[in-house]
Formats: structure tokens, C-alpha cells, sequence
């Protein structure tokens, strides 16, 4: 008790400055999480989140008999399947290469030109997609070289989920490689000097040294990448979708933002939420236990 | 260094690949503003690729004289100035005590700031809480919750942690206290990883489209990426009332590509003088947290 009464005398303006932070965290982060609650009630709008009453699993049996709903986490999982498989590798390997260009002038100047897309909004990149694709865009001028007959991409299902892999990979792939070139760059020289010395290529020297070395990083990675496997973005693919897309490209956050916002159902798109988050972490805790198994890494 | 011919060649190859890569990543923009110089006959016609064509600014002078636009880009400019400043303001107050080893709670607390960073509350009960505390159909909207970001306040917590003990004694020794400490030594001292997070919360306050577009109602109210979304959306491009596009030499597309550029001028204005602080502060939050 004493203790803790000098604690507060000396340190206060610790704690005093720990406040507004603290308020925020509670306020934007841990109620609506505790709020959560409200997928197993009948959330009414005057009763809140504490007095609605309670229905049990009424709202997550109702998303299984969806079939709307099962279309939906459909195209959710296909889309993050691609994600992981085409998306994920590209940050790896440009870093690699990025990482035998010798000079800092060259290095930097491409390191600009792949940043930059990072820092545009998606609304902003499906303008710039929407009128590369248009009858008269750059994607049909170059089709006309090759005498192809004009596509209207975006209104074409069958090109919502090419556009989608392209564009996630044409805004954050450079981006991505920010966090490999410093763990490349963290790896002892020497390693190198000795690979040398023992006449290895510069193609060995990846094989062998950078790229074992990088791995702890990757796995770190993917495992986080797991984690929001479900959790595609909501701007890009709200921006990128139009009527004629709906098919392959209405994903879990835009159906929840449909039902849950525009009908008012909170409870049904709760549990919608709620059951994205529950995939997401049983996802990172079979592999970050498989990833254990294979190597050391992992998350916890 | 001796380089075998071999060698040369890969280094070569991989530079040319990836120079290839950065001019493929640049096109799609270069594109764009070559549309929005070009006349709008070189447009239909497909005369455009990545090089203006009958070079001229008439799509750029409707665009500056559209007031409606100018309302929203300062919307955004303020909104996004004043919560850059407010979030580093507040990150910094938390980040501060939780790197010291005296702050009792910071452990506890740290724990509470991860799983704040790892669960992400469903989208329903973040919109009754904000709507809730009064934040919905107001334009505060577009500040309040982005003024911290757990992720960020890790970043700056650990470069907090590295900050040389010894100064910090001196100034205690001459009775400052830890408000002082904080505003007058550390943070002056801590510039680049201040540019860093101003960057990363200047980006996401100035790009937010998902917090605009649950929680205001009002166009009034609109920021530039709901705007530019609007005329990308609903072919609206032209102020009602006003003559159709026949008799000037602009049209949709021309003006379109104009208000895509327009909204993303800023970024491209203050990128290179933030750049080289970004890639080291990224390096920090990477490696540390």
C-alpha cells in the first residue's frame, strides 16, 4: 500500500500521460471487441450491447443455411488462396534481386518506382485500373498491336480475380520487400567474404547463405499473412467490384458490409465477422504449430 | 573485387529485370497523366498510351475551377494535418511511459496494446461504438479514430527504449521532470522516427475511404477519396447544369484521369523528402517489433 502510494507520488506523470492513449485503446479497440458479444443476441438498437437478449447460436446457424452465404466464403477463400500463392512470394523475390544491384543510384531509383503504388488509395488504383481496361485504355491498345478484339475487363467475371492478384501485387509487392531488405541487410558480411574466398557464384551465395538466412523471416511472415487469410481488404475489392463481377468477387467484408450496414441486420454480420476472425486465428495456430515442427520459428 | 564474366552477366541480367519491373510499376500512372494532358479527340481516337498527345490543360483548368472539389481536398488537407499532429501527439504520450522501466503498468499494458494489434473487432460493433460516442454524420469522424495505431506505438515505444539513459539522468539531475524530459529531449531528438510515423499516419488518414464511407451521410462532408470514388462510380463528373461536354475539349475520361492526379499531387510532393526517413523507420518497426 505504501509502496504503491510513493510509486504514484514520484511517477504520476507517468500515468497521467498514459491516459488519452489508454482511453483510445479501450474505446476503438476493446469495446467493439467485447461487443462482439452481440453476434449470440438480438442486438436492438435501444437496449445496446449489455441488455439485448441472449439467442445463442441462432445467427451463425442461420449464415450456414445462406446459400448466398456459402458463395460468398466461396470466393473469400479462393481469392485468399491466391493471395497466398501468387501474391505472398513476389516481396522475396524482388528483394533478392533488388539486393545484387550494386549501385546505391540504380538501387534507390527502382526502390522509388515500386514504393510509390504502395501510397495510392485503392480508390485511387481502381481509377487508374478501371480506365486502364476501358474500351480505349491502355490494356486495349496494347491487344490492338496484336490485332485482339477490345475486352471489357471489368465487367467481365472471369477477369475479377486476375485483376485482383495484379493489383494487389502492383501496389504492396515493393512495399513488401521493405521488411526483407532489412533482414538481408542484418546478415554478416563476413558469411559473404568467406563464400568468396571459397570461389562460389553470386548465384551460390543466394542459394546458400541469403536465402537460408532470410527464411526465419518469411515463415514470420506467412504465418501473420495465415492470420488475415480471410481478411482481404475491403477498399480494394469494394472498388473493384462491379455488378457484373458480383459473382466471383463479393467477398465476406463486403457482404457483411451490405447486410450488416445497409440492412441494419448487426447481429447476422456480427457473426459473419466474428466467424472471419475465429478462421483466421485456427489457421495461425495449425500452422504456427506445423511451422514448430519443420523448423524453429514461429510466432509464439 | 575480381568479377568473372558469369558474374557480371547475372548482376546485369537482374538489374535490367528489375529496371524493366520499375518502369512497368510506373506506366499505370504514367498513363493516367498523359490522358489528362491529352485533348479529348486524342483520346477517342486511342492516340494515348503513356506520352500526352495535342498537349493541353483543359481538363486540368475545369478541374482547379470546381469548387466542390477544392472543399474536399482541404477537407482532407485539414483533416489530415491535424491528425497527423494529434496521433503523434498522443502515440508519444503512451509510447513514453511504456518505455520506462519505472512505469509500473507498462507491462500489463503492453500486453492489452498486442492484443489490440492482433484481434481485429468484427466491423458491426466498431460502427455502433463510434456511432454511439457521437462520431457518426460528424466530420471528426475523420480524425478521432486514427490517432493511435497500436502498431506504430510499438514502433515508437522501441525507439524510445534505445534512447541513451545518461541524458535523460542529466536533465532529471537539473529537476526536470517527465513532461519536459519528453517535449524537450526526447522527442527532438527522436526526428526520424517521428517523419516515419507521420508518414504512415498522414497515408492512412489521407487515403481512409471505409471510415468516410460507414459514418458519413452528409456529401458536405465528404473527403477527396469519397469524391473522386463518386465520379469514378456515378459518370457525374460534370457539374449539373452546366453544358454537356460536346463543345470543350475534355471529356469523361480526360477529366477523370485530372481528378485522379490531382488527389494524389500531395503524396507525390512530400514522398522524396520523407523517403529516406521511412525506409529506416520501417527497418526499426521490422526488425524490433
Amino acid at each position: 500500500m505504501l509502496k504503491s502510494k510513493i510509486q504514484l507520488k514520484v511517477f504520476w506523470p507517468l500515468y497521467v500521460m498514459a491516459i488519452p492513449g489508454l482511453m483510445f485503446l479501450i474505446i476503438f479497440k476493446y469495446i467493439p471487441l467485447l461487443g462482439s458479444v452481440i453476434a449470440f443476441k438480438d442486438y436492438s438498437v435501444f437496449k445496446g450491447f449489455i441488455d439485448s437478449p441472449w439467442v445463442g447460436f441462432k445467427h451463425f446457424q442461420k449464415l450456414l443455411d445462406y446459400p448466398d452465404f456459402v458463395r460468398v466464403f466461396g470466393n473469400t477463400l479462393m481469392l485468399g488462396f491466391l493471395k497466398i500463392v501468387l501474391v505472398f512470394p513476389i516481396p522475396i523475390l524482388l528483394a533478392l534481386m533488388m539486393n545484387e544491384i550494386r549501385k546505391s543510384a540504380l538501387k534507390k531509383g527502382v526502390q522509388t518506382a515500386l514504393y510509390i503504388p504502395h501510397f495510392l488509395s485503392w480508390v485511387i488504383v481502381s481509377g487508374i485500373v478501371f480506365d486502364i481496361f476501358s474500351l480505349s485504355g491502355l490494356f486495349n491498345i496494347v491487344l490492338g498491336w496484336f490485332g485482339h478484339d477490345p475486352i471489357l475487363a471489368m465487367q467481365d467475371s472471369a477477369y475479377f480475380r486476375p485483376v485482383y492478384v495484379l493489383t494487389s501485387i502492383w501496389r504492396d509487392a515493393g512495399w513488401g520487400t521493405v521488411v526483407y531488405m532489412a533482414a538481408i541487410s542484418s546478415i554478416d558480411p563476413q558469411l559473404y567474404e568467406s563464400a568468396m574466398m571459397d570461389g562460389a557464384s553470386r548465384f551460390r551465395q543466394i542459394r546458400h547463405i541469403t536465402f537460408p538466412l532470410l527464411l526465419p523471416t518469411v515463415l514470420v511472415l506467412f504465418l501473420l499473412e495465415i492470420g488475415n487469410f480471410l481478411d482481404l481488404g475491403f477498399d480494394q475489392v469494394f472498388n473493384l467490384l462491379t455488378p457484373m463481377t458480383y459473382s466471383v468477387g463479393d467477398i465476406l467484408d463486403t457482404y457483411v458490409f451490405r447486410t450488416g450496414i445497409q440492412q441494419a441486420q448487426y447481429s447476422f454480420a456480427t457473426a459473419v465477422g466474428l466467424f472471419q476472425s475465429v478462421i483466421g486465428f485456427i489457421l495461425v495456430f495449425i500452422f504456427n504449430r506445423l511451422s514448430k515442427k519443420v523448423s524453429d520459428g514461429g510466432l509464439w | 573485387m575480381f568479377e568473372s564474366r558469369g558474374e557480371k552477366v547475372f548482376v546485369t541480367s537482374i538489374t535490367t529485370l528489375l529496371l524493366l519491373l520499375s518502369f512497368i510499376a510506373i506506366v499505370p500512372l504514367l498513363s493516367v497523366i498523359s490522358i489528362s494532358f491529352s485533348s479529348k479527340s486524342a483520346v477517342v481516337q486511342n492516340l494515348v498510351s503513356i506520352w500526352p498527345k495535342e498537349f493541353t490543360l483543359d481538363s486540368w483548368s475545369y478541374i482547379v475551377e470546381r469548387p466542390d472539389l477544392w472543399k474536399s481536398f482541404f477537407l482532407t488537407l485539414g483533416s489530415t494535418v491535424i491528425g497527423t499532429a494529434l496521433a503523434l501527439f498522443i502515440t508519444a504520450l503512451l509510447a513514453y511511459p511504456l518505455s520506462k522501466p519505472e512505469f509500473r503498468w507498462g507491462s500489463v499494458i503492453m500486453i492489452g496494446v498486442v492484443i489490440a494489434m492482433i484481434f481485429k473487432a468484427p466491423i458491426i460493433p466498431y460502427f455502433l461504438t463510434v456511432r454511439g460516442i457521437g462520431l457518426y454524420n460528424n466530420p471528426l469522424v475523420l480524425i478521432v479514430p486514427h490517432i493511435l495505431n497500436p502498431f506504430n506505438l510499438i514502433i515508437m515505444r522501441s525507439f524510445f527504449k534505445e534512447f541513451p539513459k545518461e541524458l535523460e539522468e542529466a536533465a532529471f539531475l537539473e529537476g526536470s521532470g517527465y513532461f519536459r524530459m519528453l517535449f524537450q529531449f526526447v522527442l527532438p531528438l527522436s526526428k526520424a522516427v517521428l517523419a516515419t510515423l507521420a508518414l504512415f499516419y498522414a497515408v492512412v488518414i489521407w487515403n481512409q475511404f471505409q471510415t468516410p464511407l460507414l459514418f458519413l451521410q452528409n456529401t458536405d462532408w465528404f473527403p477527396l477519396q469519397m469524391k473522386i470514388r463518386q465520379f469514378i462510380s456515378d459518370d457525374n463528373m460534370i457539374m449539373p447544369g452546366a453544358a454537356s461536354t460536346a463543345d470543350f475539349n475534355f471529356n469523361e475520361r480526360t477529366l477523370r484521369s485530372a481528378t485522379v492526379i490531382f488527389a494524389i499531387l500531395p503524396i507525390i510532393a512530400v514522398y522524396p523528402f520523407l523517403q529516406k526517413y521511412f525506409v529506416k523507420g520501417a527497418m526499426i518497426g521490422s526488425v524490433k517489433g
